[in-house]
């Protein structure tokens, strides 16, 4: 295992590994998302980005608000209330803030494609997509993404052949996570097993740090191994106003707030301030909050019953050591 | 609308469930008559019982604490769906056209859209891969194009014949239409026809809700409306509070300032 430890503090983790004109996969399927680390990508003005995100809620819509994205790899982009993303339709229809280039999967189609990434497979053949306005050869829709089409050598049936997709880095919020980078996470896991896999360099945030201990008591619960993670980032409530199995509901009525201020692009702009470029960090963002907003937030508690990977010690009475 | 759609699912099936319409229906067909079914969405969870407030999208976190299996995306789109283990796929969308084409990505060209939706998500692998996918949506007239703009969920492209030839298994396919005017099906060669109306529609009506000339089945009649049973069991089990609408989630009337 790896003995390094990596701790630091968020703006130390955003300044040390992600790079103008990245490749950056955000991980969280709609539950979990990198609130924390998005605004400190947003606060370092990193530029270029090209953002991949299986289901991009209004973190993205953020991060294109903001103009830090010139690529955005997506299945979908909105406002789970549900309503507009009003920054990514800007983007879109009206190139404000600027152009961002859109290269659009199904789900399945993408879960494929970092699958393909993490296992450095050269593609992955699916009957997904067939016919669909994803299919560019099929309906000259004008979509932009890499699938190809062929014939299968094996049945001669038409399949979509999807590509490899590879991030520079990747950043996720979890439950827990020790020092080291072993990060276990529960809920809704969407694509994000093979996302993280897929990336050169991972950022983990965490609600908690917990004693290696903790981790080996539930491996099975262990999203990604220490070994592929390069900074771990201690960051409580780091995925608001999304929601974390566990510790914290979705925030609703922020996000019909946040269809408010942003419908225009000046609006917007004035959100922005008060949450991201005028807050130093994640304590400032929930000192605007407020703990009486948090604490209403937090759900009942529903506990697993423990389970035992059981400890071997001894075999027919004779003991290992 | 949802009662209608509800009544269209068997007991026992195994079914893809999208977001918005397909989840309430979903649940009341599992709480009246088919406690059986069982119910996946695409981020993967598979339920285990009607959660304990109605979930606003499949990825609510009310699913955690509800489910009998949190996994991936691949335990449900993947294994169950691909892998031909679902029966079912229930959609909402933006747009449907003559031949079951589902629209939910934008209006206009693609490239230089007029008005832009938020995208597929799972919607398109439900529309290839499900035997019988059924559309639920509040009819409007501007939602029935002859030909949607872009096709995100894949319905019969320009007939039968066609989804066959893009290579989507013959055994797949829209099954049904299930709108605030009426129940459509698909004819042999995959063009959507009204098999009956709800009550309070006239078929006159129906027929100019949609900007093609619809066909009409020669057994056309009205819908039985919804028994009381079904809307206590709504109203009382499936979403005693209302909350399927919008401004009861955001706790209207109950101040939260920001």
């Amino acid at each position: 295992m790896s003995k390094d430890k990596k701790l630091m503090p968020m703006s130390e983790a955003i300044d040390r590994y992600v790079a103008d004109g990245d490749v950056l996969y955000l991980g969280g399927f709609i539950q979990q998302e990198p609130f924390a680390a998005g605004h400190e990508i947003i606060r370092q003005g990193k530029k270029d980005l090209t953002v991949s995100k299986c289901a991009a809620l209004i973190l993205v819509d953020q991060l294109i608000g903001a103009g830090v994205v010139s690529r955005l790899i997506t299945t979908f982009t909105w406002n789970p209330l549900p309503t507009t993303a009003h920054c990514f339709v800007r983007a879109v229809t009206k190139q404000i803030p600027g152009e961002v280039e859109i290269e659009e999967y199904s789900i399945l189609a993408l879960n494929l494609a970092y699958f393909a990434g993490a296992l450095d497979l050269p593609y992955v053949a699916t009957k997904t997509i067939l016919g669909s306005g994803f299919d560019g050869e099929q309906t000259d829709s004008g979509v932009k993404n890499r699938l190809r089409f062929e014939t299968s050598p094996f049945n001669g049936e038409r399949v979509c052949l999807v590509p490899p997709i590879k991030h520079d880095v990747g950043i996720m919020q979890v439950q827990r996570c020790d020092p080291f980078g072993n990060a276990q996470a529960w809920g809704m896991l969407g694509e994000v097993r093979y996302g993280l896999q897929s990336c050169d360099k991972v950022i983990i945030c965490a609600e908690e740090i917990v004693d290696t201990d903790v981790v080996m008591r539930d491996p099975n619960r262990t999203l990604v191994p220490g070994f592929r993670v390069s900074a771990v980032v201690e960051e409580p409530w780091g995925s608001h106003p999304g929601p974390m199995a566990g510790y914290y509901d979705m925030d609703w009525p922020y996000h019909a707030y946040y269809e408010k201020e942003t419908r225009t692009e000046g609006v917007f702009q004035e959100f922005m301030k008060k949450w991201v470029y005028h807050t130093r960090d994640r304590k400032d963002y929930l000192g605007l909050l407020g703990q009486e907003r948090l604490e209403a937030l937090r759900p009942e508690n529903f506990e697993s019953d423990p389970v035992s990977y059981g400890k071997l010690t001894s075999h027919f009475g004779v003991p290992y050591a | 609308m949802i009662v209608s759609a509800a009544r269209l699912i068997e007991d026992k099936s195994v079914l893809m469930v999208g977001t918005q319409w397909p989840i309430i229906v979903s649940l009341l067909a599992m709480s009246l008559h088919a406690p059986g079914i069982t119910i996946c969405y695409e981020g993967g969870a598979v339920l285990g019982k009607v959660p304990d407030r109605i979930p606003f999208f499949t990825g609510d976190p009310v699913v955690n604490s509800s489910s009998v299996l949190m996994g991936n995306s691949f335990d449900t789109l993947g294994m169950v769906l691909h892998g031909g283990r679902a029966d079912m796929a229930l959609l909402s969308g933006a747009s449907v056209d003559r031949y079951g084409n589902i629209n939910t990505t934008c209006v206009g060209d693609y490239t230089s859209p007029k008005i832009r939706f938020g995208g597929s998500g799972g919607a398109c692998d439900f529309g290839s891969l499900a035997p019988r996918t059924i559309i639920i949506l509040e009819h409007d007239k501007r939602r029935f194009p002859e030909e949607v703009d872009f096709i995100t969920t894949p319905g019969y492209l320009k007939g039968k014949d066609d989804r066959i030839r893009s290579g989507l298994r013959a055994s797949t396919g829209p099954y049904a239409v299930v709108t605030t005017l009426g129940l459509f099906r698909f004819d042999e060669k995959g063009e959507m026809v009204l098999r009956a109306h709800n009550p309070t529609a006239s078929v006159r009506e129906v027929k100019e809700g949609v900007q093609w000339d619809l066909k009409v089945h020669k057994d056309v009649g009205p819908l039985d409306p919804p028994s009381e049973e079904e809307l206590r069991v709504l109203r009382e089990q499936v979403d005693p509070g209302g909350m399927y609408l919008r401004e009861a989630r955001l706790l209207k009337g109950r101040e939260v300032v920001i």
